[in-house]
């Protein structure tokens, strides 16, 4: 993980700040980025605002107004270089329809998002051991 | 998703690692139904005919003999009524290549069969505390 | 001539065929076994309880841990064929940030104070940045790892010159003895035997073959009151012979 870019879109921006917060608090060694839309999400991984490397871990709030995630998702999948990222939505809303698209194009996990400081350490600890138990391509 | 009792299909050809699987599972107290198949062909078949019903995860071995792990996830992601089934990877191969193309394939995780039992209850572990914050 | 070029290719790329198929056959088809031995070890331990008696249990111990070894070993093989193979990204480097890393990445870190010291004009370099990383790793590990002294000093320096980066690693612990520090970067050597210190003795020779890679040197000198000093130098511009 040391190195590795972590993307996170979010129309919040204090959101990611809280976020960023809970990674240095469990020592998560990956760097989180933020995008505040699909748009410039879609710019920091294809466009003039690429990221190096490339993030191989994605969490996207799916259902945050003004933010067309399934869209992003589905742009992602049909991208040669990106398609293996591993994508995390996380959503505080019930949109069934969103679910069933984004579990259709091979998310990770669907998961319900935390917003309270100690669910979100427990949250974001629970996924960092898991992603420290998996293995990335090199 | 765990709470909802997925059914889960260990799709492995070696007797030991299937064992290993059923006695982490008891260990970590994971009492969800485990539906095992030998190979990618095997394993088609009991998703096509519902023998294992949903929702459904699947484990699966790279190494098979008749249709491997990357074979069937090709399968799998063709399949209209397959292809959104989440998929962890549970292999010996470090190879580069296995990994590419398992995410490629858009697999949920990649896990090397450690050598200790003690730590592959560790990572069954933590794939149990990871399931549990998902929704099916 | 022309024929004789074509078929020296044709049988250089069927050789190099069967080689990665060799490394993945010793990757999985030998590990496979290897693994069932070890859990099933563990299955009868855990079956047997705690009252199967001092020397089974030993035994038990032991075969897990002869197992262990036999693990590392092929890992290592499979490091090593792997060098030039995986990991080669170029991406920004910073070289405190990385060596920071590095330290708070050691598992062996207690009683030990490491005195950094840089001479950079520009901190960040473009690089093999885990090839780096890896070697860095190592050499930090094996100065930690072999130490004999209750409070031990790791020191770290890092020079940038023209055309390569000096890094030296050095420690005031036992150091390597005259007599074999011509071995020290060969497969599986130990200075110590592995009952003493279970090391698998890879760490140096992937580190070489590391820098080789690169167009770069790792060398070994004596240094004060016996320490090992471990000196690397680094190109700026790597090229990759293939």
């Amino acid at each position: 993980m040391v190195g590795a870019n972590i993307l996170l879109v979010d129309t919040c921006k204090t959101y990611f700040e809280n976020a960023a917060k809970a990674f240095s608090e469990i020592g998560i060694q990956a760097t989180l980025r933020f995008a505040k839309n699909d748009i410039e999400a879609w710019s920091m991984l294809k466009g003039d605002d690429k990221l190096l490397p490339i993030p191989k871990i994605m969490l996207i709030d799916i259902n945050a107004e003004g933010l067309n995630g399934i869209d992003l998702i589905n742009k992602i999948r049909l991208d040669f270089e990106l398609k293996s990222i591993l994508i995390f939505v996380v959503s505080d809303v019930n949109n069934s329809e969103n679910k069933r698209a984004a579990l259709n194009l091979n998310i990770a996990g669907y998961m319900h998002k935390p917003f309270e400081k100690g669910e979100m350490i427990d949250f974001f600890s629970t996924l960092n051991d898991y992603w420290n138990s998996i293995e990335f391509s090199s | 998703m765990i709470q909802k009792l997925v059914n889960i299909l260990l799709v492995e050809d070696d007797e030991v690692d299937v064992m290993n699987v059923k006695r982490a599972f008891s260990k970590n107290n994971i009492k969800n139904e485990l539906f095992v198949a030998g190979n990618g062909v095997e394993a088609l078949d009991m998703l096509r005919t519902s023998i294992v019903p949903l929702p459904r995860i699947i484990i699966l071995d790279i190494n098979m003999p008749k249709m491997n792990g990357i074979e069937f996830l090709k399968n799998l992601r063709d399949d209209e009524n397959l292809k959104n089934i989440s998929v962890f990877v549970m292999t010996t191969s470090n190879e580069d290549s296995d990994k590419i193309n398992a995410y490629n394939l858009n697999v949920a995780g990649y896990i090397l069969k450690p050598l200790s039992f003690e730590k592959f209850i560790t990572s069954v572990a933590t794939l149990k505390n990871f399931w549990s914050l998902c929704e099916m | 001539m022309e024929e004789s070029a074509k078929s020296c290719q044709e049988e250089l790329s069927a050789l190099k065929k069967e080689y990665e198929d060799f490394v993945y056959i010793v990757s999985h088809d030998i590990k496979t076994p290897m693994r069932a031995i070890s859990n099933i070890t563990t299955w009868i331990e855990d079956d047997l309880g705690p009252d199967a008696g001092a020397d089974i249990l030993n035994n038990f111990t032991l075969l897990k841990n002869r197992v262990g070894r036999l693990e590392n070993m092929l890992n290592a093989l499979l490091e090593l064929s792997r060098v030039n193979r995986t990991e080669m990204e170029l991406y920004e480097v910073n070289f405190p940030k990385m060596v920071e890393e590095c330290i708070a990445s050691l598992d062996n870190g207690v009683n030990v104070k490491f005195h950094v010291n840089y001479n950079l004009s520009n901190e960040n370099c473009i690089t093999l940045g885990k090839k780096l990383n890896k070697v860095v790793f190592n050499l930090l590990d094996n100065a930690v790892r072999f130490h004999d002294k209750e409070i031990k000093n790791v020191f770290v320096d890092v020079r940038e010159n023209e055309s390569d980066y000096e890094i030296k690693i050095s420690d005031d612990g036992p150091g390597i003895a005259e007599e074999v520090r011509n071995k020290i970067f060969a497969i599986f050597y130990t200075v110590n035997s592995k009952d003493v210190l279970d090391s698998t003795g890879a760490g140096l020779t992937i580190s070489s073959k590391i820098v080789e890679m690169v167009g770069g040197k790792i060398y070994y000198t004596p240094g004060i009151n016996n320490g090992s000093i471990f000196q690397i130098n680094w190109p700026k511009i790597i090229s990759l012979k293939n």
